[in-house]
């Protein structure tokens, strides 16, 4: 089974989570860092809530959360985005797939502080309006659910795969959209879906 | 048309789009766990390391140290509940063990704590701080451990009536031409729907409302107002999308009682999401079994004698079984037939319905069997269906009300190229591959239980269906929807329904594929009874006459016309009337339901009646699949490109949801064949494997080519709605294709599920 992430450079990096956790305590830090940091008193103690701002679907939000909570827990607990959905919460499943920058990512295995600054786009930022995105419409078109309840992930996947450039052929499709499981097992619908919305969305 | 929505036949209605597609893929489907809570605590379960023994003692200072904790709940200091009855012994539990009540382990992942704390993250972390002392006993895991118990499961089991057996059986086979006996295993499963097993409470003054996801919202809220000691009118279950059921949401799982007494006395919205590895044990799952079967025949094929013997695992205190025998004895023609289930005992948490729970067993058996059956007699297996088949069912002599049983062996064999086989096995391939094709029959019993609906009609045509069916992805919504648009004749985007609500009138459980049939058949009455009073008031007594002729009936016209087709002029009704709405309850009970089924409605029991239980006739919905296996000659890796299946099952209310359920069944069913089984540590009696990355399912790399066909068949003695369910009919048959075409693939006959490439042997 294919890992959701792609290889492609995104902003999203090592760097960037050691820069977000350090200033929250999550990793052990010299008190010289934590005297210079203005949000040291919660180094203080590793289980104090930390704040954090986190830029969804073009809003920046503020938020006052343990440290451990995931981009996830943040968005369905947190702020009232219950579109990704909590399936196994051990990146198994792909229900919760969000996209930071252009790269889908298990929401569930990525810590909302490590999110800090990057833009994250969820199901419940891509109609405009009244106006679904070409996916969205694809998925109606094709019946690509029936429970639903991994179709805000696989959505959300299937619109990196194709940004990819991994929705060439209906045997790319399967093979890229396997790290998102239907248990209803649409599969075969959700591949013409993503056939039907790949050339709207490569045309931009 | 796209291929999701074909084209409909003769008695099929519109391939419309989902009712909820828009929600579903906007995130706007509101599930259980997604339902806004005031200020809620969250809790975090703690299970049992252990299958048999008791806990000792807690230590919990650690636990009780992190930050946010509010409180944590054992035997010692639990809320105080009743007992639930099993759901087949009148009451509403899928078990009967009930955690927190004394400190005794009844099997592997029983709750034995519950942590309530602030945040998600502090709940999860004192739950792992929670220390235990156990005194351990040795637990009997499966078929074959010490200590299992084994007796037959007629009488003990109130729901599992019989033995079918009918003729002489060992007279028969003892003397039968042709003589096969064969074994066969099916494993332990788990539904694992994607939603995962969430449960929130929230007090409000003495009303309680549950937010879970649930098959059975009114037998939930009966259930639990039962445990906690109040009327069930204080209990509200809401839950307007589940996702995914599969059966594990149709019984009260304990949870839900302990999480409403904790809220209760902490005056606080509670907020469970279990993990996914909990969701094995503290749910039910598909118990594995055994089987023999023995068939005997004649040269020509026709069987004289059939015997099925079946063996099932369930847990010390409850005697749950599925019985598959009322089905394989009565689906093919045979004088003689003998049959015994049996339930063996062991350390488990007790098993449940999971998609077709008598069908998929037991049809793999004797589906198997048949193939077996055909090579011996070295005749193509559709033919020895054929042979077989029968307009009445051999136990009882009643007939089957429809079965289009060969019509779909003979379009699915034509879709699929069965002519292109050749019959030997082994002797197809290509490259490194070894092919094989296969097939099986499928079938599943059309049930119906009682449904009650409320429909109100406004005058500019906006129409209002509540009912407390379920969307568990089946497509309720839509046809229900598509239901009261055609009897009411008013625009489908005007008619809005509320589901999964127990505050709605009542509907069966989502389970045994009723759902469409009775909903959709309460719905129309309802319809009827609006249609009466607007006829009735075009159509005044005085008018009688005249009204008539108009309507061509001469007796009760109203009625008359409300039951035809005829159309309505809905403004002029309303003219009439002087009111701006109208509104009809009604109760729709299905033809031969037992006489407490309103009653029994009310409470939240269940009253299916269909199969082989109806009066003077058997009601099935049959399928034929086909499937090709491919079988790597050196590494044994198996793939499966191609499942076609042919099935009829009355009518078919939506062709697009149709057609998605038994594409999804058929999956299932290559799955259950392939992939799926629980591991269980013998030693220890605990799942192994108790995760999505361990546990298999099909991904979409799994499944390259899926072809439903629907065929049109009416069938006017089942129900109004003339449906007969179909989200249980498609993975049936699956488990015998497939092993069949892996033998003609390879040669080798396996007879126990799943199989993986280190099962063969080439």
């Amino acid at each position: 089974m294919p890992d959701n992430s792609s290889s492609r450079p995104s902003g999203f990096d090592r760097r960037a989570f050691m820069a977000g956790a350090a200033g929250s305590a999550l990793v052990p830090m010299t008190a010289r860092a934590a005297a210079q940091d203005p949000r040291a008193p919660a180094a203080q103690d590793p289980s104090a809530p930390v704040d954090v701002t986190l830029h969804v679907n073009g809003k920046d939000r503020r938020l006052r959360i343990d440290a451990r909570t995931t981009v996830l827990d943040a968005l369905r607990e947190h702020m009232g985005l219950t579109g990704s959905k909590k399936g196994c919460d051990h990146g198994q499943c792909g229900a919760c797939t969000v996209l930071i920058g252009d790269r889908r990512v298990v929401s569930c295995l990525t810590l909302a502080l490590a999110a800090e600054g990057q833009e994250i786009t969820t199901i419940e930022g891509l109609a405009t309006d009244d106006r679904l995105h070409p996916m969205q419409q694809a998925f109606v078109d094709n019946d690509a659910f029936q429970c639903g309840y991994c179709t805000p992930g696989q959505i959300m996947s299937a619109i990196a795969c194709v940004k990819e450039g991994h929705a060439g052929s209906e045997a790319d499709i399967r093979e890229y959209m396997s790290g998102n499981i239907c248990r209803c097992a649409a599969y075969p619908n959700i591949v013409a879906a993503v056939k039907q919305a790949a050339p709207e969305i490569l045309k931009g | 048309m796209t291929a999701a929505a074909p084209e409909p036949k003769a008695n099929m209605g519109q391939p419309v789009p989902r009712y909820d597609a828009h929600s579903k893929v906007t995130g706007r489907a509101t599930y259980a766990s997604d339902m806004p809570l005031a200020n809620p605590a969250y809790a975090f379960l703690v299970t049992s390391a252990i299958a048999k023994g008791r806990v000792d003692g807690f230590d919990l200072a650690e636990a009780r140290a992190v930050r946010g904790v509010i409180d944590i709940v054992t035997h010692e200091n639990a809320p105080k509940l009743k007992e639930s009855k099993l759901f087949s012994n009148g009451g509403y539990a899928g078990t009967t063990i009930q955690p927190l009540k004394s400190p005794d382990i009844a099997h592997d992942g029983q709750i034995i704590a519950v942590v309530i704390a602030e945040s998600y993250e502090a709940a999860r972390e004192a739950a792992n701080r929670v220390k235990v002392n156990y005194t351990v006993a040795a637990p009997s895991a499966t078929f074959d451990s010490p200590g299992t118990t084994t007796a037959a499961a007629k009488g003990q089991n109130s729901q599992f009536k019989e033995d079918p057996k009918v003729g002489d059986f060992a007279k028969a086979f003892a003397a039968a031409e042709i003589q096969l006996t064969a074994a066969y295993d099916t494993p332990t499963q788990h539904h694992n729907p994607m939603e995962l097993f969430t449960t929130s409470c929230a007090w409000i003054g003495d009303d309680l409302v549950i937010y879970e996801p649930s098959q059975y919202v009114h037998g939930l809220k009966n259930g639990v107002a039962e445990q906690l000691g109040i009327d069930a009118d204080k209990v509200r279950v809401v839950n307007p999308y589940v996702g995914g059921g599969f059966g594990s949401r149709g019984s009260m799982t304990p949870r839900t009682a302990i999480i409403a007494g904790i809220a209760r006395r902490l005056n606080r919205p509670i907020k469970l999401v279990a993990t996914r590895d909990q969701g094995f044990t503290i749910t039910t799952y598909r118990a594995e079994t055994r089987h023999e079967i023995k068939l005997g025949a004649s040269r020509d094929g026709k069987l004289v004698a059939l015997r099925h013997e079946g063996a099932e695992v369930s847990s010390r205190p409850d005697a749950y079984c599925v019985g598959g025998t009322k089905t394989t004895t009565r689906l093919y023609a045979c004088p003689n037939v003998d049959s015994l289930v049996s339930i063996v005992r062991a350390d488990r948490n007790t098993p449940g319905f999971m998609r077709s729970p008598p069908e998929v067993p037991y049809l793999f058996a004797l589906e198997s069997a048949m193939d077996e059956l055909a090579v011996k007699l070295d005749m193509d297996p559709v033919e020895l269906r054929r042979i077989n088949d029968t307009t009445n069912e051999p136990i009882g002599g009643k007939p089957y009300t429809s079965r289009s049983l060969m019509a779909c062996f003979d379009e699915a064999a034509k879709a699929f190229g069965w002519s292109q086989r050749s019959s030997q096995p082994k002797s197809m391939a290509e490259g490194d591959w070894l092919i094989g094709y296969g097939c099986a029959a499928t079938c599943y019993p059309t049930q119906m239980g009682p449904a009650a609906a409320r429909v109100r009609l406004q005058r500019d045509g906006r129409t209002r269906v509540e009912i407390a069916g379920h969307e568990i992805g089946t497509g309720a919504y839509t046809v229900i929807a598509q239901t009261a648009a055609e009897r009411l004749g008013v625009p489908l985007e005007k008619v809005a329904v509320f589901i999964g609500d127990s505050d709605l009138p009542p509907a069966p459980v989502a389970g045994g594929s009723n759902s469409t049939a009775s909903t959709c058949s309460a719905v129309m009455m309802v319809c009827d009874q609006i249609r009466q009073r607007l006829f009735k008031a075009v159509m005044p007594d005085s008018l009688t006459d005249k009204a008539k002729e108009t309507v061509g009936i001469s007796q009760a016209p109203t009625t008359q016309a409300a039951k035809s087709n005829r159309p309505l002029d809905i403004e002029k009704a309303f003219d009439a009337l002087g009111v701006s709405v109208v509104e009809e309850y009604g109760e729709w009970k299905p033809e031969g339901a037992p006489l407490d089924s309103f009653k029994a409605m009310h409470s939240g029991h269940v009253r299916l009646v269909g199969g082989h239980q109806m009066q003077d006739k058997i009601a099935y919905a049959f399928g034929a699949e086909f499937v090709e296996v491919r079988v790597n000659r050196f590494t044994h890796e198996i793939r499966c490109p191609r499942l076609v299946g042919a099935f009829a099952a009355g009518r078919i209310m939506n062709p697009r949801t149709a057609r998605s359920q038994l594409m999804g069944g058929l999956i299932w069913g290559m799955s259950s064949a392939l992939l799926e089984a629980t591991e269980i540590d013998e030693r220890n009696a605990r799942y192994v494997n108790d995760n999505l990355a361990d546990y298999l399912v099909p991904v979409n790399a799994d499944v390259p080519g899926v072809e439903v066909i629907l065929l049109s068949e009416q069938d006017d003695h089942i129900n109004p709605a003339g449906a007969k369910g179909l989200g249980e009919l498609a993975n049936v048959g699956t488990n015998a294709a497939i092993c069949n075409a892996l033998y003609h693939a390879t040669g080798q006959r396996i007879r126990k599920l799943p199989v993986r490439l280190e099962n063969i042997e080439v």
